[in-house]
């Protein structure tokens, strides 16, 4: 079942006084299944935080739809679009984006608590996702006191705990030691193996080549697309890095 | 461009660039500067030393002076410390991409030589200005005719611009003692660095508990005026210690009883709220402390001395029921029955006639402290009959008689001496001392001495007011910077636009209001004593003195929500 479809997405940025405009995103088209596990590449300012804030809804692209389970999400109001983000998307950042002055289990609880959500009710789904993901002990800490991978793991936590339909990570090993970011990324297999369906936006080969499909993004455009099949994380790694370097080498497209 | 100018360039740069926080800095300095200058003009005036009561009111414009020179230091180190914090970031940056500390040290040299040469010249240009202004406002309050010309008092001019380049020298050093003890990572994270969850401590909270109750009750049950001055200033300092503890570690600990408990907390309203108040209460509880202290002494100053002022001649009325009193002490019954004759034999040789004139014997008790509050209460019911030829207990009493003079408020000073011959020539060794006085005389120093009073009152709660909007815009305007960032998070965690602005409002209400209300609680505690202490002063009128405080707060309040518009609104631009 097609659970999300970006079709045709155009991004211009305009600076304020009207003067230089910047031309994020071309024309970006692409579907993703039910289960999906899909990883978005792409060199720096190539456009994939753009392309990742409007499937967020959290940007308006300048043309095109999103296609959320059959429900456009660029027509969707202003007042409810907090509450659709909130019930059907799962974020997790490069930067954690956690609140310092609550303590990790209340990070976690906190869009339950803004959908109005009861103690009872957050607390009996924490403990099977906090199990999960190793982070049970720290619950009552606050995000200052742990480890960067146990931040994101929080953040992760944050992200499922809604049950959202889509997780969407942008860059989320990118603050990470090696070490964080093998852990991070071997959830998010286990993850996506229970049935979520995740899209990661990345420029590290290693994250990406965790994913089932890669997409490459290049000016403003989906400009070659990888499915990984059979092949292990290895054989990936390897196609990935020479796709990247053809890109980089200026080649013709080839899909 | 030589090399030389680069660091004057910095230091404008970095000026212009932090305007934000600069701006209201400069404009407190510029301030201080001015109400500094024009209260030591006032005090060093030569005019002032002329007038009636001149004593009096050159003691206290000199306790203005001294008042506002200390909240001077206290302001402007306060708000400087909110612009170094803000800056510490900055700074950092400039260490990291190659500036050494002492470059640093050098741009802040440059900065604080900037700031004070603007100060001390604008300020001293407004006081300049305004000096003139302010004094024919004293003179008026004190009723007395405003002399004319226009003059510039050097000694003033010396003794602020003494004053504030010691501040300013003060501050530099204090900045730049704080980056040589930083490290660059530290001055790079300086802006919010110690945001840790602050810790419950509750033997603070049980001390505040104690002392507000405390000072709240000597409030309430002081009984004899007597001790009620001393009593007074006890329960300020009370009250003041217990609001500092308080608002520091009671609202900590309410805060954290409110995150225990659960279903109250895990609320999308209660939810934000709390944690943000705790988060913040750390850093401001201290500032709101201040604030709610300085609102309460401006609403007690500015509705006390207003009251005294309107009250001046209710008080009057009461303690010269006759322009022109006479006493004798000790005065024996025999002797009595002759006063009104003596009196009104001898105004008639001036060609006067004495009207209106009552005159009785009284009683008065060893341990009263105020003759002239026992004399108002008894004698006023003397007057209206209520007690007809009013005689104490116990022999000797005294004797009185009041009595007006056609077109005047006094009487001419020969016609009491003949009076006062005659008594001792005639009833030799039948009382024992002699007082006279006239309203006209006392109506003057009264005036100068309540107007005085009004005058500082006012003045000092404009300064106190200044402070009080100045603290809270920095407050709001520095948290508006941290909060972005949280409401950011919030938002992409799915809080609506609308919601955003419902918390941020109730946020900036809470801190906004908390002080004044907790300050308005005080004063409805203080209003029992205060009208004790207004008592002394013949003020009796409770209801003028309820008028004069509620009017008071009403303005403050009014003054209080425009600035908190104006900072909501610059809070909210910021945030979102
Ligand atoms: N808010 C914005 N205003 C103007 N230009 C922007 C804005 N956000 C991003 N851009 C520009 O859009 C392009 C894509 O940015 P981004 O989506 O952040 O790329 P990536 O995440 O792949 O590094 C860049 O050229 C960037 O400068
Ligand atoms: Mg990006």
């Amino acid at each position: 079942m097609t659970l999300l479809e970006v079709k045709n997405i155009k991004k211009i940025y305009s600076t304020r006084f009207g003067g230089n405009k910047v031309q994020a995103l071309t024309n970006v088209s692409f579907s993703v299944e039910q289960g999906e596990y899909i990883a978005i590449m792409g060199e720096s300012g190539s456009g994939k935080t753009t392309l990742l804030n409007i499937i967020a809804s959290l940007d308006k692209p300048s043309s095109g739809e999103v296609v959320l389970s059959g429900k456009s999400i660029v027509t969707i109001s202003e007042q409810q679009i907090s509450a659709f983000r909130r019930d059907n998307l799962g974020f997790v950042f490069q930067d954690f984006n956690l609140l310092d002055n609550f303590s990790v289990e209340d990070n976690i609880y906190l869009p339950l608590v803004l959908a109005g959500k009861s103690y009872d009710e957050m607390n009996e789904r924490i403990l099977p996702i906090t199990q999960q993901l190793g982070i049970t002990d720290i619950l009552a800490k606050f995000p200052y006191e742990v480890s960067g991978g146990q931040k994101q793991r929080t953040a992760v936590a944050r992200a499922l705990i809604t049950k959202p339909q889509l997780v969407l990570a942008d860059e989320p090993t990118g603050a990470l030691d090696s070490h964080a970011s093998d852990g991070l990324l071997r959830l998010f297999d286990e993850i996506n193996a229970a049935g979520q369906t995740i899209l990661l936006v990345t420029h590290s080969v290693k994250a990406a080549s965790h994913a089932k499909r890669i997409l490459f993004l290049r000016d403003g455009e989906v400009f070659h697309q990888l499915y990984r099949a059979s092949q292990t994380q290895e054989q990936m790694y390897q196609k990935i890095s020479d796709t990247l370097s053809v890109i980089a080498t200026g080649g013709e497209h080839h899909g | 461009m030589g090399k030389g100018a680069f660091y004057p360039r910095l230091a404008v740069s970095n000026i212009r660039k932090n305007g934000k926080f600069y701006l209201p800095y400069l404009l407190t300095c510029i301030a201080t500067v001015a109400m500094f200058y024009i209260m030591a003009f006032i005090a060093s005036n030569p005019g002032l030393s002329q007038m009636q009561g001149a004593n009096t009111i050159t003691a206290m414009m000199g306790f203005g002076t001294v008042v506002i020179g200390i909240f001077a230091v206290i302001i402007l180190f306060y708000t400087n410390s909110f612009l170094i914090k803000r800056r510490k970031k900055e700074l950092g940056l400039y260490n990291i991409l190659g500036m050494e500390k002492r470059h640093i040290a050098k741009a802040m040299f440059f900065e604080t030589i900037y700031v004070t040469v603007i100060s001390l010249i604008g300020g001293l240009l407004v006081g300049i200005l305004f000096s003139k202004l302010v004094f024919m406002l004293l003179y008026r309050l004190l009723d007395f005719t405003v002399p004319l010309g226009f003059s510039i008092s050097w000694q003033a001019v010396i003794m602020t611009l003494v004053l504030f380049c010691a501040i300013f020298i003060l501050i530099l050093l204090f900045n730049l003692f704080q980056i040589k003890l930083s490290k660059p990572i530290e001055l790079l994270y300086g802006g919010n660095s110690g945001e840790r969850e602050p810790k419950t401590k509750w033997p603070l909270v049980v001390i505040g508990i104690l002392t507000l109750g405390g000072g709240y009750f000597l409030a309430l049950y002081i009984k004899s005026p007597t001790v009620a001055i001393g009593m007074f200033f006890i329960a300020v300092i009370l009250v003041i210690i217990g609001t500092y503890f308080l608002f520091t570690a009671g609202s900590i600990a309410w805060l954290k009883m409110l995150r225990r408990n659960k279903k109250y907390y895990y609320q999308p309203r209660h939810f934000s709220s709390v944690s943000g108040m705790l988060y913040r209460m750390k850093q401001n509880a201290a500032g709101l402390a201040s604030i709610c202290i300085l609102c309460t002494m401006v609403l007690v100053m500015v509705s006390t001395t207003v009251c005294m002022y309107i009250g001046v001649e209710d008080a009057l009325n009461m303690v010269y029921p006759r322009n022109v009193q006479i006493y004798l002490y000790e005065c024996q019954d025999e002797a009595y029955p002759q006063l009104t004759g003596i009196v009104e034999e001898e105004t008639a040789k001036y060609n006067l006639t004495a009207e209106d004139m009552v005159s009785f014997q009284y009683y008065q008790e060893e341990d009263d402290w105020n003759r002239s509050l026992f004399i108002g209460d008894k004698m006023a019911k003397a007057l209206t009959g209520e007690i007809p030829g009013y005689k104490g207990q116990e022999y000797p009493s005294n004797a009185y008689i009041g009595f007006n003079l056609p077109g005047s408020d006094g009487a001419p000073p020969l016609l009491l001496d003949a009076i006062r011959n005659r008594l001792t020539t005639e009833l030799a060794g039948q009382y024992d001392t002699y007082e006279s006085e006239t309203r006209g005389l006392m109506a003057d120093s009264v005036y100068s001495l309540y107007g005085g009073f009004l005058f500082l009152g006012m003045f000092l709660g404009l300064l106190f007011l200044m402070a009080t909007v100045l603290i809270i815009y920095y407050k709001q305007i520095s948290e508006g910077y941290d909060d972005k960032q949280r409401f950011e998070i919030m938002q992409k965690v799915g809080m609506s636009r609308g919601e955003t602005k419902s918390f941020v409002r109730s946020q900036i209400l809470t801190v906004f209001f908390l002080p004044l209300v907790v300050a308005v609680v005080h004063i409805v505690f203080a209003f029992k004593i205060i009208t004790k202490l207004l008592a002394m002063l013949n003020l009796t009128d409770i209801s003028l003195f309820i008028s004069c405080t509620g009017i008071t707060i009403l303005a403050f309040a009014i003054i209080y929500g425009l600035v908190y518009m104006l900072t909501a609104r610059a809070y909210y631009r910021i945030v979102s």
